[in-house]
């Protein structure tokens, strides 16, 4: 629906009274896993949520996701996973990944604010691929708004991954795609991973993400 | 030009201390909340009820301007009063009921010897942090050498330190002299902090009951007209030792101001603990909380005094039926923060069931020195390790012990086989190996537990159908089998023989077909069945599943 001139007007306005703060996400938290930092600008915008859309099955999102994680592993940062289905598979160990192995939404919800709220950790990834949408459609709206404010307070990262859109409050949503061939299984991670093709679908102005 | 250093001494003086203390245990446990309307053990009953009281300060309530009066061990005479009972009339040694009747608001006090040696302790600990030459002069009494102090304003840390002593309970005066007699009279006479010279009037007007001579001495001074310090002082010296001797002398000098007593040094005891013994049961929580916040309030400020951390919680709870519970309690990063400390001791009482009412609480907290900690460059390192960790014990309450931690692989070729390790204070420090290692194929997202599939297998003995809760259809490739085993020696032999699989629906997954032997099924004991351990009579169980999905 097409927004009323009033208030295009409006927020105008309130632009002009009210200018952006600059800085507010020029402060990143990189993963390392460079597709994704050059594609944000230097990584995961700090104090926010980044959506991480993978719709198709056997796309790569655990090779992405065991990227990432290696990535700030190698840069020496801790990383929070938040299962949401227990079915993260570990290729080597991972000594600065905190593991939380949850067998449903809700337990990975109450995880996720736990973490949030703690603040000590700069990057926290909730997979919730695995899980049904019909428990996801069931997660209130505003526990991801919850999720913003208290990410927005703790300067930490919040990056969720999931098969659609689901997360209102998400700074950045990014789809990805790529298709996995029963060759790629033989092949090595870094050679599969040059197809993996990423997209900003959604990425909120400063206002817009001010006054959400 | 050369600094002439004059020696001071400072003396911290507590009146009518005996009573003080037991002033104090009492208000230890008129604060105890459990007068009140109990509530059930809950967070919220911590958020909001324990920390506003906690501020309280003992010796601030009005009621210490209330006469008081301490009982002798006969519990008929009084032996100590307050200035409010000495303004009513009441002398020490009378009885009680005489007292009473001067005073008719009068609060009596038994006597806590323990309490007392208890007190003193913290005094001398909360004195060694402003210098390292104290002496255990007399109950409620404590003098310092100032000697190597570089300041020359005395009054503000006297005036942080009176405020410390309040802060557990006491009311204390301070006197700053040239030597340990003068410090003392100005602390008698001090309110709260007093500065005499040597000649000075306000030291020569003092009452020569202020030296406490022997009543012997004192009615020979009575009967020459010697009614203060001056009045001795302007005596001939040689004369008073010819006629009262060693002793006169003595209280001469001590008069002038002359005392060249030396002090007896002493270290204050390094132990840190506090305890309490409650009047009634106390069967919920929120009591036990405002005491253990009020104990560590006292105990943090004592461990401040040497420069030391809390590195440990001795938490004793002793339980109406003699049962004594005790709990030690890890601090991750050793911290003087009352508002960690609390939290931490909070988060494990909340849990604690009991089977019978606690009857007593007793707290030690163990002192560590502050650990150097030199971070690297470009290591991020947790913000509030402590608050992490509370954090971590939340999750774990929350998914369980075995679903939270760090992933480690274990030594063996089996699928899936990883242990969750609790991370520590230095997490991942000197561990994070950055070695490279192959990175082969896509990652793998596993079914916990694996799903049953029915399997169809061609003559060559490849899968070519499957049909499993998660996936179903014709299986376009597959791959394997890659054959897996172990634990043969023992009865929890395992095979494995693994396939991936391509379906139509361009899925790529991972199944298998699992061997194990019963007894790893059942989780039974190898003792159970004395032939599976000879390995002669295992039973098999062959099973296809979808062991994950290659996502």
């Amino acid at each position: 629906m097409p927004l009323s001139p009033k208030i295009i007007e409006l927020r105008k306005i309130l632009a002009e009274r009210y200018p952006p703060q600059t800085g507010i996400h020029s402060l990143c938290t990189p993963t390392g896993w460079s597709p994704l930092d050059s594609l944000l600008g230097g990584g995961l915008p700090k104090g926010a949520i980044t959506q991480l859309l993978i719709p198709n099955i056997s796309s790569g999102g655990a090779m992405v996701l065991h990227e990432i994680i290696e990535a700030m592993h190698d840069a020496s940062q801790y990383v929070a996973l938040i299962d949401g289905q227990d079915c993260f598979e570990p290729f080597v160990d991972h000594p600065l990944l905190l593991w939380i192995r949850c067998h449903d939404v809700a337990q990975a919800l109450k995880a996720t604010d736990l973490i949030l709220r703690d603040g000590n950790l700069p990057l926290t990834i909730l997979d919730f691929k695995q899980n049904s949408d019909r428990e996801l459609r069931k997660i209130p709206g505003p526990t991801w708004y919850r999720f913003q404010r208290i990410s927005e307070e703790n300067k930490t990262s919040l990056l969720i991954i999931t098969r659609h859109p689901i997360a209102s409050s998400a700074h950045v949503t990014i789809s990805m795609t790529h298709q996995l061939y029963i060759d790629d299984l033989s092949s090595q991670r870094e050679e599969i991973i040059k197809s993996v093709s990423l997209e900003i679908i959604r990425m909120r102005t400063q206002l817009e993400y001010r006054y959400a | 030009m050369h600094k002439i250093e004059t020696h001071c001494f400072a003396v911290i003086y507590i009146p009518f201390y005996s009573l003080q203390c037991a002033q104090q245990k009492h208000a230890w446990q008129s604060c105890n909340p459990h007068r009140m309307s109990p509530r059930q053990l809950s967070l919220d009953v911590i958020e909001t009820a324990v920390p506003g009281t906690a501020q309280q300060n003992i010796v601030d309530d009005p009621s210490f301007d209330i006469p008081a009066a301490l009982l002798a061990r006969d519990g008929i005479h009084v032996i100590e009063l307050n200035p409010a009972a000495e303004r009513a009339g009441i002398r020490p040694g009378v009885s009680t009921s005489q007292a009473i009747a001067r005073a008719a608001d009068l609060v009596l006090y038994p006597r806590t010897l323990s309490n007392e040696q208890h007190l003193q302790n913290t005094l001398l600990q909360l004195v060694y942090r402003y210098s390292p030459f104290i002496e255990n002069s007399a109950p409620g009494i404590c003098t310092l050498d100032l000697k190597g102090k570089r300041t020359r304003r005395h009054q503000l840390w006297l005036r942080e330190l009176l405020t410390k002593l309040r802060s557990v309970g006491l009311k204390a005066q301070a006197g700053i002299g040239p030597n340990p007699e003068i410090a003392l009279q100005a602390a008698k006479i001090a309110d709260p902090i007093l500065e005499i010279s040597q000649d000075s009037h306000l030291l020569q007007s003092l009452p020569l009951e202020s030296l406490a001579p022997s009543p012997f001495l004192l009615d020979i001074m009575k009967s020459w007209g010697v009614r203060n310090l001056g009045a001795l002082t302007r005596l001939p010296r040689e004369e008073i030792g010819q006629r009262l001797g060693l002793e006169g002398l003595s209280l001469w000098d001590r008069a002038a101001g002359q005392s060249n007593s030396v002090l007896q040094l002493v270290q204050p005891p390094e132990t840190f603990e506090e305890s309490v013994d409650f009047e009634q049961p106390l069967e919920t929580l929120e009591p036990l909380l405002f005491i253990v916040r009020r104990f560590l309030e006292t105990l943090s400020l004592r461990i401040e005094s040497v420069y030391l951390l809390i590195a440990e919680l001795h938490l004793t709870l002793t339980l109406e039926n003699g049962e004594k519970l005790v709990r030690i309690l890890h601090i991750p990063a050793p911290t003087r923060n009352v508002d960690t400390l609390f939290g931490i001791a909070a988060q494990y009482l909340e849990t604690l069931q009991t089977a019978a009412p606690v009857t007593s609480f007793h707290l030690e907290v163990i002192p560590s020195r502050p650990s150097g900690h030199q971070f690297d460059l470009f290591q991020g390192g947790l913000k509030d390790p402590n608050r992490f960790f509370q954090t971590l014990a939340r999750l774990a309450a929350l998914v369980g012990n075995e679903k939270v931690g760090i992933p480690q692989k274990i030594d063996t070729h089996r699928p899936d086989s990883l242990q969750m390790l609790m991370p520590e204070f230095d997490w991942a420090r000197g561990r994070i190996k950055k070695k490279g290692y192959p990175k082969t194929g896509p990652g793998l997202r596993r079914y916990r537990p694996g799903v049953p599939a029915d399997v169809q297998l061609n003559d060559d003995g490849k899968p070519t159908l499957i049909q499993s809760s998660v996936i179903s259809g014709k299986i376009l490739e597959a791959r394997g089998p890659w054959k897996l085993s172990g634990n043969w020696w023992d009865p929890t032999r395992w095979e494995a023989i693994e396939w991936d699989i391509a379906l139509d629906h361009r899925g790529l997954y991972r199944i298998a077909q699992s061997t194990t032997s019963t007894n790893e099924r059942r989780r039974t004991s190898a003792h159970e069945n004395a032939a599976n351990d000879r390995g002669q009579s295992f039973t098999f169980q062959d099973q296809w599943e979808v062991v994950g999905v290659y996502d």
